[in-house]
């Protein structure tokens, strides 16, 4: 990554002669790779696509952004980074890959309107939202792009579009008709979905902490009751005029301002010396999770230790307020490595966050363990078969109301016994999967694939590798006997 | 008070001068690790015509003085045996008050314990009968008190020695382990904090003369005192009285020449 902070496209930074490169770490993504501004516009252009009704219906059944939300941002910036670096191989494999990923999600929404995340036309709004908030976010902060680095960034995109779809036709070919594209989106299609409701209004207010501030749930949702409302308000203020009114978004009095200050005091950030900001390793950072063998994660792990025990001095300390009072609570989590049901349904089952578990979580699952495992065909496949054979063994053991999904209750209510013969196979084609080599144990380096941490120490590993009925066992006590083991946490339950 | 200093013909070295049976000669050390079964609060109380739960109360100041007095005296680990899984079937407005009780000493001697450098544990404390709070109390003085370098106090709330070991022959059997490799070693790992030495020396207040299944596994070569004194009554020099006594015995392992518990045996 060359630089971010650098050469805001405003100052027009004489391009080489010939013609620029549309990828790689001279291209104009790269420019704006690591600027703040971007947190703002992100958010912003995730809820002018969640407001497509085919993308938000997808969003809402199938994403994990409520519940996972890290994850999420760091698969997503992981997935650019590779999209638009210099190696078209990657970029063929990524592209690829999100092809297949995609191709999996399809239905209907609640009016009963179906949706399909291979839509050519749905996929080519996700891009131009991009594009569109990339220039917006410049024009915000006071240092609008001039007309040739915003064709230049256009093509780019179109070309990121292509790289994707096969080809870019969705899209206009000039930058004066894409405006007019742009803005008949907005007025025509664009809807108040349940998607954009859920971005600009539960999302902030709900966020669960990253795992580095997992141990001050106080500080967390202190500072997100403050920062929450207004990054809805700065989002909600950022939205294109038409689209604020079509769905009934509120005007509040000094929004504009606040948004745009935001964006100005965002983009002061070019002021910083070089490398003082760098998008990848906040994001790094932020999924950094303290048992991690990341040189970072002792630090990261100390700090996180000094909060924890400030926390649970502060609850101490707290006077109790009536010594009398029946405690309203039932006695969950009670013990320290065992988690009640509801927790666990929360934290690792529904990983949508919608409340209820069906396919779409099993799916997000499976997504993200073949993530993790940069998994190909036929793995992928046969790890998507193994959860959607689970699903249907949980459907019929726990969906007792016959509603095709399975609510919290009837999870706690079942208490079940989930380690059946499915998830047994999960386990098995999961170790497969993450045993590359087929050596039968699964060696440090799979581990960290996996994992993204080193071997645990109180793992039962024997010799320096992870046999298959230990690692089966462990994940189906995981599963199952809803134990806390900590390799398992980072897989699936970190936000 | 004397009259415990050495229980009656409970010892087997009764009457034997401990120094000379040590082939080092030296004075015994401390014990590295004492347990008190913290007996009689209920008789304390009765013999004074108070309810039961004024027993409990005045409990309260016993377990400080002795925490106290074992970290001056030098003992490394300290186990508090303070209720048992079968406490649980004393009458419910009891069992209510104790839980609160507990709650209340735990929240007010928390800064106090981190002062000084004491690590507090929990063991059992997996009921669901548990108050939430409670349960949330202890792992936080547990999450608190975790790093102090100094002696480590472990609680046994609602512990069960015969539990534990059926809960670490459950693990031991759900880890795979192949039955010719299950040594005392590694049983011994699958019991709650498995870094907990065994007992040195275990303390009955109230003259009972019983186990009541405690921590079973780690007593085995425990030498046990039977003070006559009710819990409430017990006091710093009572505790010191006790490590004498201990001080004075030699111990054996059964049969085993005399040899200091934590030595790789």
């Amino acid at each position: 990554m060359t630089t971010g902070t650098t050469g805001p496209a405003g100052t027009g930074t004489p391009r080489p002669a010939g013609v620029p490169p549309l990828f790689g770490p001279d291209s104009q993504f790269h420019a704006f790779f690591d600027d703040p501004r971007w947190a703002l516009a992100m958010i912003r252009a995730t809820v002018l696509e969640a407001a497509h009704p085919q993308i938000g219906a997808a969003l809402v059944d199938n994403s994990t952004f409520l519940a996972h939300p890290w994850r999420r941002l760091r698969n997503t910036f992981l997935s650019m980074r590779r999209m638009f670096g210099d190696d078209p191989a990657a970029r063929e494999r990524e592209a690829a890959r999100l092809n297949r990923l995609h191709a999996r999600m399809s239905g209907s929404d609640a009016r009963g309107r179906s949706y399909d995340a291979m839509d050519r036309a749905a996929r080519a709004w996700v891009v131009a939202t991009l594009f569109e908030s990339a220039v917006t976010m410049c024009r915000f902060s006071g240092q609008p792009l001039d007309q040739d680095t915003m064709e230049q960034m256009y093509a780019e995109y179109r070309a990121f579009l292509a790289a994707l779809d096969g080809d870019s036709s969705e899209l206009p070919d000039e930058l004066d008709d894409f405006w007019r594209y742009f803005d008949r989106i907005v007025e025509t299609r664009l809807e108040n979905t349940e998607a954009a409701r859920v971005i600009l209004y539960r999302l902030f207010d709900h966020l669960p902490a990253p795992a580095l501030l997992d141990g001050a749930p106080t500080l967390w949702a202190a500072g997100r009751a403050v920062v929450g409302p207004v990054l809805g308000a700065i989002t909600v203020a950022s939205l294109p005029e038409p689209y604020r009114r079509r769905a009934g978004l509120p005007e509040m009095p000094g929004a504009q301002t606040l948004m745009q200050g935001a964006y100005l005091a965002a983009g002061l950030a070019r002021f910083l010396p070089d490398g003082w900001l760098n998008a990848g390793s906040v994001i790094e950072l932020l999924s950094l999770s303290p048992g991690s063998d990341d040189p970072r994660a002792r630090t990261v792990a100390a700090l996180r230790g000094r909060m924890k025990r400030a926390s649970a001095l502060l609850r101490l300390l707290t006077p109790l307020g009536d010594d009398l009072a029946p405690d309203p609570a039932p006695a969950a989590g009670a013990g320290e490595d065992r988690r009640s049901a509801e927790e666990f349904f929360h934290q690792v089952l529904d990983q949508t966050g919608d409340g209820h578990l069906d396919w779409p979580d099993l799916a997000a699952m499976a997504r993200e363990l073949s993530t993790r495992l940069d998994l190909d065909e036929p793995e992928e496949t046969r790890l998507y078969d193994a959860f959607a054979a689970w699903w249907r063994e949980l459907q019929t053991a726990l969906d007792t109301d016959g509603d095709g999904r399975v609510s919290a209750q009837e999870y706690a209510a079942a208490v079940p016994s989930l380690a059946g013969a499915a998830l047994i196979r999960v386990a098995e084609v999961l170790f497969d999967a993450t045993d590359k080599d087929g050596s039968g144990t699964i060696d440090a380096e799979e581990h960290r694939n996996l994992f993204r941490t080193a071997f645990h120490r109180d793992l039962a590993t024997t010799g320096g590798a992870y046999g298959r009925s230990a690692f089966v066992s462990d994940f189906l006590s995981f599963m199952s006997a809803r134990r806390t083991s900590t390799p398992y946490d980072p897989l699936l339950a970190d936000a | 008070m004397t009259e415990y200093d050495v229980p009656g013909g409970r010892s087997a070295t009764e009457g034997l001068p401990g120094r000379e049976r040590r082939s080092d000669g030296a004075a015994r050390a401390v014990p590295r690790h004492v347990a008190c079964v913290m007996d009689g609060n209920g008789r304390w109380a009765q013999r004074r015509s108070l309810p039961r739960t004024a027993g409990h109360q005045a409990a309260e100041a016993t377990v400080i003085d002795i925490i106290e007095a074992a970290r001056s005296a030098g003992v490394e680990w300290l186990s508090l045996y303070a209720f048992s899984t079968e406490n649980w079937n004393r009458p419910g407005a009891e069992v209510d008050y104790l839980m609160r009780l507990v709650r209340r000493v735990v929240r007010k001697h928390a800064p106090l314990l981190l002062a000084r450098g004491i690590r507090c544990r929990f063991t059992g404390a997996a009921d669901p009968r548990i108050p939430h709070g409670l349960a949330r109390d202890f792992d936080d003085l547990a999450m608190l008190t975790g790093d102090n370098r100094g002696m480590t106090l472990t609680v046994a709330f609602d512990h069960g020695g015969r539990r534990d070991i059926v809960e670490a022959t459950r693990a031991l059997i759900l880890s795979g382990t192949p039955a010719d490799e299950v040594t005392e070693r590694l049983f011994a790992e699958y019991l709650p904090f498995p870094d907990t030495p065994d007992v040195d020396l275990v303390i009955r207040t109230s003259g009972e003369q019983r186990i009541s299944n405690f921590m079973l596994w780690k007593v085995a070569y425990s030498e046990w005192v039977f003070p006559e004194v009710l819990w409430p009554d017990f006091r710093a020099s009572d505790f010191l009285a006790c490590l004498h006594a201990y001080q004075r015995r030699a111990r054996r392992f059964g049969g085993l020449p005399s040899q200091t518990n934590g030595d790789p045996r």
